[in-house]
């Protein structure tokens, strides 16, 4: 008996046209116009500004409305990867950004996993209420708060200035410290005390998205574990965590793309014993924007930015391709 | 195929959308002006200001423009962008081919925007105006805003200058008057210290004043006869680079060494102004450079216990630094300018009924006349429990001889008199494309050579080390940028022309 597909071996399905297709879909089209009107004027008409990364454009171009030379080509790029300060700027950038961009995930994840296992609902709000509250405090009084407990409260001489933070209390009547220490000043502590401050402030509003990702995991699977003889630590490791390495993938990669954009942070807590370790690109780019006026350097250097998250972003998705099979670009 | 086609149209479109953007962003046409004053009598319908430091609308903007519609007959626009983007919003209004007519200028981007162009050169009309302010001026702040002998924008206000405040309760405890040395200085220091824990001799936040020149004012008694900027060697007649001056290596030293011996708040590089004004108001420090006129009062008001007086300046420093008055300049964009001159700027400067109402307002909105001539201040609208300070020109800092009939407070008054009698005015900064592209780099070095000498982190002969090899590049730059012959040449030319010579003839006259 022949099959009945092959009654169908000489049909050809003609696609339709592009024209037909979008005929067909003409409601669709025109609820769209408004959504792309936005995207155009919003989000793309803004991206012809990094032209302006390859001109000299000064305050003088605009107030005689000369508008920008161009003539300079890659001088702006040039400039920019001859500076020294900026070299120094680039590398702390990655380096702060990425150890906290781990730390993030680990910590948020660690904490997600914690409240998780939390069985009183009341106790459970309570905890998340308190973890999330710091979140909502500028970085501007958090950055207080961390220079009043982590102030060292002695003069050059070691006498006592009676406003020792309690954290330098603490390490000196345990005997871990001989004489305070002032964390803020010093080029080996600062970035610590930054990637503690900003765990403290955001880690537990990092937990929401995890959070939201387990409840979603089946209770069976955990209860298949249990009869299998599956302790808690067996069942974090073989179920849940696999059931929510999506979500962290996902998490990652995009938090990568915004490694570049750390600035608000580092503003209020650097100083200049610490611009060693400590300046980034957004505050180098704020001094030279506000001394120098000068837009055609600033765009060339929030272009550099944008091409390096670019080129993260899609490295790991292409890794995670290749590890895991899928990425999210 | 019909995929390819649609594939070229959409490349077509996107290109053709990308076209247009950079013809609409694209070099602009330079508008039409004159830069010609015009007759001061011709009354303008409407004169538009931007302006950051006066009253908000909620507290009655609107009512400052009527009155002075009421009294001029022209027509007041103000825009009050947001303080934090007010320079953005100052440089957007160019670009967009909208500037106002006249426009609040601040010490640093007073001589950037005059630098570029932007602004009207009022000297002349300034020179001929016949109006009231001519007479009771004090022209000290005129000629502050001079830059090569040019007016691009006419003062406010007095710029005004930090002072030293010291616990006098602690002074008179300790049996000492005010220091007149250095030497003295820091025996005053030093008498602070021996009171005990917790006291803290002398604070401030950072050893430079990097947000707006002078870098060095909140620690003249420090930095004495250096000067951390660079500036015009009035011998050689070239610019030098201070911060590289043996000077500048004294200065270090002084306070490294008074950091050292505890007499500096060991949080100066971690302080804000704003840490430093809590400490002191805690009733923990003992001597403090800070803002004079109603600062005095707010500082005293903010301390639970004890009293605070302002100090001469100690004889080393020369005097206290007064900034670069805030200015009111002139888009050249805006019509009419002699008319705008007079019956704005001048009007504002009357010493009477104009005077009143830029100082204090509105009658009867903003202050009250009392039968016996004095005045009133009036509760804003929008905070009842304090009164009206100021419509736009702070009373106390008035740069003209007037009958103000709302009395200072004392306390204002004498760390005003006390500053004014020991002021040094501040030169304008210099702007150039070379010290715009060095400038926030160099400062950096500065930074860094500053706070690890004085600190001790590296010694002061390894701090200058650092800075000649650190901040030589950008230095260098800059130097050779501003004594370039084409600098000196055209600073010499615009010298002459606005002191009615000109260069050749003083050549000439030389030989």
């Amino acid at each position: 008996m022949a099959n009945n597909n092959d009654n169908f071996d000489h049909v050809i399905v003609k696609k339709p046209s592009v024209g037909q297709r979008m005929f067909k879909y003409r409601y669709f089209y025109l609820m769209f116009i408004p959504v792309a009107i936005v995207l155009l004027i919003f989000y793309y008409w803004p991206m012809l500004g990094i032209r302006y990364a390859f001109s000299t454009f000064k305050l003088k171009q605009i107030t005689l409305r000369t508008g920008p030379d161009y003539s300079i080509g890659l001088g702006n790029f040039t400039r920019l990867l001859s500076s020294d300060p900026f070299h120094a700027a680039f590398k702390n950038t990655i380096v702060l950004s990425f150890v906290n961009l781990v730390l993030a995930m680990v910590c948020s994840v660690a904490i997600a996993l914690l409240i998780n296992e939390i069985q009183n609902a009341w106790g459970k709000k309570i905890v998340q209420t308190v973890l999330y509250l710091p979140h909502f405090l500028s970085w501007v009084v958090a950055a207080s708060i961390f220079m009043l407990i982590l102030s060292a409260g002695t003069d050059a001489t070691g006498a006592d200035t009676s406003n020792t933070g309690f954290i330098n209390a603490i390490l000196l009547q345990l005997g871990i410290l001989d004489k305070p220490v002032d964390f803020l000043t010093e080029s080996k502590a600062w970035p610590t005390v930054w990637y503690i401050m900003n765990r403290w402030k955001e880690t537990g509003w990092g937990t929401i998205i995890y959070l939201a990702a387990l409840s979603s995991i089946s209770p069976d699977l955990y209860e298949a574990a249990e009869i299998d003889g599956a302790g808690r630590m067996k069942q974090t490791w073989y179920i849940t965590i696999p059931s929510i390495m999506n979500t962290i993938l996902v998490v990652f990669i995009l938090n990568l793309a915004k490694i570049m954009n750390v600035f608000e942070s580092v503003f209020v807590f650097y100083n200049s014993l610490v611009y060693d370790v400590s300046d980034v690109i957004q505050t180098y780019t704020y001094r030279v924007g506000i001394v120098g006026n000068d837009y055609g350097y600033s765009t060339a250097i929030g272009l550099f930015k944008s091409v390096v998250s670019l080129i993260l972003v899609s490295s790991s998705d292409i890794i995670s391709k290749k590890i895991r099979g899928y990425g999210i670009v | 195929m019909k995929k390819n086609v649609f594939k070229r149209f959409a490349a077509m479109s996107l290109a053709v959308v990308m076209v247009t953007g950079l013809a609409g962003c694209g070099n602009g046409n330079e508008a039409d002006f004159t830069l010609e004053p015009g007759d001061p009598d011709d009354l303008p319908d409407e004169i538009s200001l931007m302006a950051d430091t006066i009253i908000t609308e909620e507290n009655g903007l609107q009512d400052f423009c009527d009155e002075y519609e009421r009294q001029t007959g022209i027509k007041l626009s103000i825009e009050k962008p947001d303080h934090a983007k007010y320079y953005e919003k100052v440089t957007l209004s160019f670009a967009s081919e909208e500037p106002a007519d006249i426009i609040e200028m601040g010490s640093t981007y007073y001589p950037e925007l005059a630098n570029s162009g932007a602004l009207w050169d009022m000297t002349e009309a300034w020179n001929n105006t016949t109006s009231n302010c001519k007479n009771i001026i004090d022209e000290d702040y005129v000629e502050a805003l001079k830059i090569n002998g040019v007016l691009y924008g006419f003062p406010m206000a007095a710029g005004n200058g930090t002072i030293t405040y010291v616990r006098d309760d602690w002074m008179k405890e300790a049996g000492l008057s005010n220091p007149k040395n250095y030497d003295e200085f820091l025996t005053m220091l030093r008498a602070f210290k021996a009171r005990g824990q917790g006291t803290i001799p002398l604070t401030s936040s950072g050893f430079l004043n990097n947000g707006e020149t002078p870098y060095d004012i909140y620690l003249r008694e420090f930095y004495q006869d250096a000067i951390p900027d660079f500036y015009k060697d009035e011998e050689t007649g070239k610019y030098v680079d201070g911060f590289a001056q043996p000077e500048m290596k004294e200065a270090i030293q002084r306070l490294r060494d008074a950091y050292q011996e505890g007499l500096i708040d060991a949080e100066i590089v971690t302080n804000k102004t704003s840490t430093c004004r809590d400490k002191l108001g805690s009733g923990l420090v003992g001597a403090f450079n800070y803002w004079a006129g109603m600062w005095s009062l707010k500082l005293q008001r903010s301390m639970n216990e004890g009293q605070l007086k302002a100090i001469p300046p100690i004889e080393e420093t020369g005097g206290y630094t007064e900034r670069v008055p805030t200015a009111f300049a002139m888009s050249i964009y805006a019509p009419n300018k002699g008319a705008i001159f007079e019956h704005f700027l001048m009007f504002s400067h009357d010493g009477g009924a104009g005077q009143m109402l830029f100082t204090h307002g509105v009658e009867d909105k903003h202050y009250v006349m009392n039968p016996d001539g004095s005045a009133t201040a009036l509760p804003y609208y929008s905070d009842p429990d304090n009164t009206v300070e100021k419509s736009i020109y702070a009373p106390e800092l008035t740069i003209t001889e007037w009958n103000d009939p709302i009395p200072l407070d004392p306390m204002v008054k004498d760390s005003l008199e006390e500053f004014r009698k020991n002021r040094v005015f501040a030169k304008v900064p210099i702007v150039r494309d070379a010290i715009a592209e060095n400038l926030a780099d160099l400062n950096v070095v500065k930074d860094v050579v500053m706070a690890n000498a004085v600190t001790g982190k590296t010694s002061v002969d390894e701090a200058i080390e650092y800075y000649n090899t650190k901040g030589s590049y950008y230095a260098n730059a800059i130097l050779e940028d501003l004594n370039s012959e084409e600098n000196l040449k055209a600073e010499e030319e615009a010298l002459a022309a606005a002191t009615g010579g000109s260069a050749s003839d003083d050549e000439a006259a030389e030989e």
